[in-house]
């Protein structure tokens, strides 16, 4: 369908949706930082990571009307952390050394295991999660699509970057996690406990789906199927920006979401489509992705 | 050839001979154990995906029925199986679902499904096995249209009717000039055709989007209808993926700028919504709350205490086709498809069955439902926690669905 707005200029509905894009990126990344740390280290395809973000809205839906939003804010990404490490331990653990098929059917089936949990406890009907009426309300009549909601996402986003960033730069256990990207038995042969590093690491991604589970309840309420719809662009985040790079996965986040909200001023029903159309190109011209390093795809 | 050389004897030949006369003799006592097997209904609807809430209210409406019908002896005297199946809102999976329901579990009845475009695939897999079909709460009008068959009938409305129902009142209210957010798939197209048809005749004008069915995510499509200064947003999608529309439409504070509406906006979405999200003027396809006929009350009730949720259109769309292949069964007293496409031509529902007023049957012509359509506003829990709607009026079926010829329906009468 064609645009031909009379009462805007049509740069104006660009400018906004680049914006907006933006915004929507920021929220990608977010969920593609936690699969890409647990894929870069311990090369599980966690197709269950989506799940454990709507468990992360959950948990805050049962806390909010006890604790209020801000403290469900904090303790439900932790529960989700826990909950992880416990699926760590008990599942994931077991198919480490074995071919990633097997991490990636577990996860698999564990995706719809919490997903038809989650719908057997809080059914399938939608459930809004309240927020606190101070940030609900848009920052002004020009700029309706910002609201301060979504100003303090993308405030929690970077912060939670930065610190991840800074986590994985400064401290022993950040560091060992990045040698560990490059090479694990290398680190392990150093008597580096690699279990330990693991656990953490799916804990600390499990942390971050909690964490978006939680901002995205918020914002289009919760569902037992809302994990899946986020999952995809997270990992093609991951693709386009390139495995291995967690910077990488911060620029193809921001980049999927800008095209998919310019792309629905010109072709709406393509904002989906035009997200895989970025990672085939990337592929066939790039296949380490963005900022990938060579081999890390294969 | 000399002889032929059989590797049984005479004696044996002649025993076994007999068995076989015996057999025939017993044959009608197995007939009539077979006639104690129970009537198998097998539903096929999304039970995951962004539809699921939906398709959950239909199979309880549906379970309800089931319970009620078996406890009065069932249908012609046989009791009632309904088996479920999730099609996963995929058109593949519905249709293989219903071919395993078809060919391995033996089912007389198919009902399916709440997404359009599987009801739509379905049909051609029940035509093609004769099986009688009825499609509870799968909008798009060529099923009963363009592409309708002797074995499929409809309860829901076509989204011609539903958009015939509600257009004259919004451009009374509020204005010509309409946004349309719209799901890419067989419902949304047809919906909207039916929408600018009705609105160009109103002399209006609109703009829109057409989105995935599953989009969660709507901030760039309300950037593009703020900026086009309608006077209506239609928000067309359906399921979780309306109440995210719906949730960014609150957020965005773009109530104030525009009103809200469509065709449909079901008890399940409006309660999934924040208070101010449950607002606009919309098509509902059934009402609990119809003070003025007797079995309504009564069914509600009855409802309430077995289900402990209060009846949605979904709800009532399952109790229908469970209801509607009963009095099919009573009235050709068989269980065939034809025989019961052809009962089901013009039959009236009674009062307990149609809960509303008026004469609600289905159509002969395109085999659709006629029931009332209540048009009216959403708002906020009034008392009631489901008590989120008020009926301005009542739009008759027939008349929102104009006539056969219309519907571009051109049926063969069923093969009996």
């Amino acid at each position: 369908m064609t645009v031909s707005f009379e009462s805007r200029p049509m740069l104006d509905v660009i400018l906004f949706n680049v914006t907006n894009g933006l915004i929507i990126g920021a929220f990608y990344v977010l969920m593609a930082l936690g699969l890409s740390l647990i894929l870069n280290l311990s090369n599980v395809i966690n197709f269950a990571h989506g799940n454990f973000l709507a468990i992360g809205g959950y948990l805050a839906f049962v806390l909010v009307p006890v604790t209020g939003f801000w403290l469900a804010l904090l303790i439900s990404p932790i529960a989700t952390a826990i909950l992880g490490l416990a699926v760590e331990r008990l599942m994931i653990r077991q198919v480490y050394r074995r071919d990633p098929v097997y991490s990636l059917l577990l996860t698999f089936g564990l995706a719809f295991i919490i997903q038809d949990m989650c719908r057997y406890i809080w059914g399938p009907n939608g459930l809004p999660l309240s927020v606190p009426d101070t940030i609900a309300a848009p920052i002004s009549n020009e700029f309706f699509f910002i609201t301060w909601y979504r100003i303090f996402m993308v405030v929690i986003v970077v912060v939670a970057v930065g610190g991840l960033f800074t986590f994985l730069r400064y401290t022993k256990v950040g560091v060992r996690i990045r040698a560990g990207t490059l090479d694990l038995e290398t680190v392990s042969v150093l008597g580096v406990n690699v279990g330990f590093l693991r656990s953490f690491n799916f804990g600390l991604g499990c942390l971050l789906a909690g964490l978006a589970g939680v901002l995205a309840g918020g914002q289009i309420g919760l569902n037992p199927n809302m994990g899946d719809d986020l999952l995809m662009p997270s990992f093609i985040a991951i693709i386009v920006g390139g495995v291995g790079s967690l910077a990488g996965t911060l620029v193809g986040g921001l980049l999927i979401g800008v095209a998919a909200a310019v792309t629905t001023v010109f072709w709406p029903s393509g904002n989906e489509a035009v997200i895989y159309m970025i990672m085939a190109i990337v592929l066939i011209i790039r296949p380490r992705g963005l900022m990938g390093e060579e081999g890390m795809l294969t | 050839m000399d002889h032929l050389k059989l590797p049984v004897g005479r004696r044996t030949l002649i025993k076994g001979g007999a068995m076989l006369g015996a057999m025939q003799l017993a044959s009608p006592f197995i007939v009539k154990a077979l006639g104690d097997q129970p009537i198998k209904i097998g539903m096929v609807d999304p039970l995951t995906g962004s539809l699921s809430a939906l398709a959950q209210s239909e199979v309880e409406g549906a379970k309800y029925a089931v319970a009620e019908v078996n406890k009065k002896n069932g249908i012609l005297g046989r009791q009632v199986e309904l088996l479920v199946e999730d099609s996963a809102n995929d058109v593949g999976t519905g249709v293989q679902k219903t071919r395993k329901l078809i060919d391995r579990d033996h089912v007389d009845v198919i009902f399916g499904d709440v997404n359009s475009g599987i009801a739509y695939a379905i049909a051609q897999v029940t035509t093609e096995k004769k099986v009688f079909h009825i499609v509870p709460g799968g909008h798009t009008d060529p099923i009963t249209g363009t592409n309708c068959k002797w074995n499929v009938f409809r309860i829901c409305n076509t989204t011609s009717m539903d958009a015939a129902a509600i257009t004259p009142e919004l451009v009374k209210r509020f204005g010509k000039r309409w946004f349309f957010v719209t799901p890419d798939y067989a419902y949304g197209h047809t919906l909207q055709d039916a929408f600018v048809k009705n609105l160009k005749k109103a002399g209006g004008e609109y703009e829109g989007d057409m989105l995935p069915i599953a989009a969660t995510e709507f901030s760039a499509t309300l950037i593009k209808a703020r900026a086009y200064k309608p006077n209506v947003l239609l928000n067309n999608m359906g399921g979780l993926a309306q109440i995210d529309c719906m949730k960014q439409f609150v957020q965005f504070g773009m109530a104030k700028d525009m009103a809200l509406g469509g065709a449909l906006f079901e008890l399940e979405s409006v309660k999934a919504v924040p208070k101010d999200a449950q607002a606009g003027w919309w098509d509902f396809e059934w009402w609990w709350d119809q003070p003025k006929v007797p079995e309504v009350g009564k069914f509600v009730a009855d409802f309430r205490k077995a289900v402990g949720k209060t009846p949605s259109a979904r709800h009532w769309f399952g109790y229908v086709a469970v209801n509607s292949v009963r009095l099919a069964a009573d009235k050709a007293k068989s269980m065939e498809g034809p025989k019961l496409a052809l009962a089901m031509e013009d039959m009236e529902l009674p009062p307990d069955v149609a809960l509303q007023p008026g004469k609600v049957f289905y159509r002969k012509g395109d085999h659709e439902l006629m029931p009332n359509i209540f048009v009216g506003e959403v708002h906020p829990p009034q008392g009631n926690p489901d008590n989120i709607f008020t009926a301005a009026a009542l739009v008759p079926g027939e008349q929102a669905a104009g006539t056969v010829e219309d519907t571009g329906c051109k049926m063969t009468p069923p093969p009996v």
